[in-house]
């Protein structure tokens, strides 16, 4: 089929599929970053059964394969009588995994900044909140800007896991498979979902690098 | 992850006082009833849904069960090694191309390598699904899930090796092309073998990348770890405990590449390992 052809029967749904893309993407990684925050806040905290709790989630999250945790949400949850529909299965998962990538990048980009500033902080007479919201947070938050970014490219790549249920509606690679195996759509099909992946994420990385550069802290 | 053993949360507080101590040892009661809540919820769950009746773990205890999974797993290892494999090379060639001076070819290189960093896997593993067999070329399940994986994760292993030449100081260069080697014989016996030192513990991670793509071989129903763990579930009809150790089983692999990857990581010293793609 050529493009126009496609574009004529199926523009449209890929319009629609490309929002859907996009909702799925930001509202997984807007929960993303909040619950990153908490869990990040739980495993600097000195209390130690948090620190545990935070490590061993973030060991969980990064580590199950995106496939495994959505069926474990699809097919195990409701054996044990916790039934959501298929678009909630999809966001949990979209949101927990990258919740732990979250929580590494941001350990990271504390552990960046050196003990000296701390010792500073204290000697200044800053309380604690005051360093952690004065010092820590905005040095965090200016290290970890590029991960962020990648971080959400990569949410949005995950969002591709929606295909593998029957997610009402589809979002880019789901409906490129489904006009495949009900038309003809062949390579073409691909490369307008793939187009739109590739913008989407040039785009992200086109503002991320803005952002990096403005507020990056040189060495 | 830090480079160095000592995180900040080891010096982030002050030694506490006693009212501190105090507060902290109501806090970790809190914490601890709290999390005590969430493990009896979580058993309590499987208790009321009868998930652990005898026959849904039973099984496991047999050893056909494991020589079934195993196998599984050992395609499932098969696959990320050979996509591993693949992606090296591919992400090798386009690292030369990206680093090389025609415009035009760096340019190329470029594009490609955004363009399989900007498209998810499950796209070209759809791709080789659906449209490859149109084509007339018939491929097993095994390159099915294979190639698109490799393909998937070539631009980051493209940009990690890149990364690591830049990371080779100038210097290398200069010295090796003033002792009279040619400008690819500099690259091969001096650059690309420190740039190579300083992204194994980068290119570790990124087969865990690999690894978990290789969990959509049930698409393209290649007999990989999930594909099996499929069809234990249809015999014993025990869902839930097989999809549970099956995902444990993933993560237990995952970790260890990790750790190992930190533990170079810190070894080496020379770069953070990045994870570009989740």
């Amino acid at each position: 089929m050529s493009i126009s052809a496609l574009w004529a029967a199926y523009g449209s749904e890929y319009l629609q599929a490309l929002l859907t893309t996009w909702k799925l993407t930001f509202f997984s990684f807007g929960m993303a970053f909040v619950l990153g925050i908490l869990i990040t806040v739980a495993r600097v905290s000195p209390i130690i059964p948090l620190r545990r709790f935070g490590d061993f989630y973030v060991q969980i999250f990064r580590n199950i394969p995106g496939a495994a945790l959505l069926i474990l949400l699809v097919y195990a949850f409701p054996k044990l009588k916790l039934l959501f529909p298929y678009a909630t299965c999809v966001l949990i998962a979209t949101t927990l995994i990258p919740s732990a990538f979250c929580s590494e990048y941001l350990m990271s980009g504390m552990n960046m900044i050196e003990k000296g500033q701390i010792e500073a902080a204290r000697a200044l007479g800053m309380s604690f909140l005051q360093m952690i919201r004065r010092i820590i947070i905005p040095q965090a938050l200016r290290y970890s800007v590029l991960p962020m970014t990648n971080l959400l490219v990569a949410t949005m790549l995950t969002t591709a896991l929606g295909s593998t249920v029957p997610m009402v509606p589809r979002e880019l690679t789901g409906l490129v498979s489904h006009i495949n195996t009900h038309a003809t759509g062949g390579v073409t099909a691909f490369v307008i979902s793939a187009a739109f992946y590739c913008a989407t994420a040039v785009l992200i990385g086109f503002v991320g690098s803005r952002i990096d550069r403005k507020v990056r802290i040189l060495r | 992850m830090s480079k160095n053993n000592t995180s900040i949360r080891d010096f982030l507080y002050e030694e506490p006082g006693p009212k501190t101590r105090t507060w902290i040892r109501i806090g970790t009661g809190i914490a601890l009833v709290l999390l005590a809540w969430l493990i009896y919820a979580v058993i309590d769950r499987f208790n009321v849904t009868g998930q652990f009746r005898e026959k849904y773990w039973i099984f496991f205890t047999r050893w056909t069960t494991w020589r079934f999974l195993g196998e599984g797993l050992l395609t499932t290892l098969r696959v990320a090694v050979t996509a591993g494999a693949i992606t090296f090379a591919l992400g090798f060639l386009l690292m030369r191309a990206r680093l090389n001076r025609h415009t035009v070819i760096w340019r190329i290189s470029a594009g490609i390598i955004s363009f399989t960093r900007g498209v998810p896997t499950l796209l070209f593993v759809y791709f080789f699904f659906l449209v490859f067999p149109k084509t007339g070329i018939k491929l097993t399940g095994f390159w099915k899930i294979t190639l698109p994986v490799a393909i998937s994760a070539c631009g980051v292993v493209a940009e990690a090796l890149r990364s690591g030449v830049n990371a080779v100081p100038k210097g290398q260069r200069e010295a090796a092309l003033s002792l009279g080697m040619t400008e690819r014989r500099s690259f091969y016996r001096v650059i690309f073998p420190q740039a190579f030192r300083f992204v194994i513990p980068t290119l570790i991670a990124e087969m865990v990348i690999v690894l978990k793509d290789t969990t959509f071989a049930y698409i393209v129903s290649c007999a990989d770890l999930m594909q099996n763990a499929k069809v234990l579930i249809s015999n014993y009809d025990a869902l839930v405990s097989i999809y549970l150790v099956v995902a444990v089983i993933y993560i237990l692999i995952n970790y260890g590449l990790n750790k190992l990857s930190d533990s170079l990581a810190r070894r080496g010293g020379t770069m953070e390992s990045r994870r570009a793609k989740a």
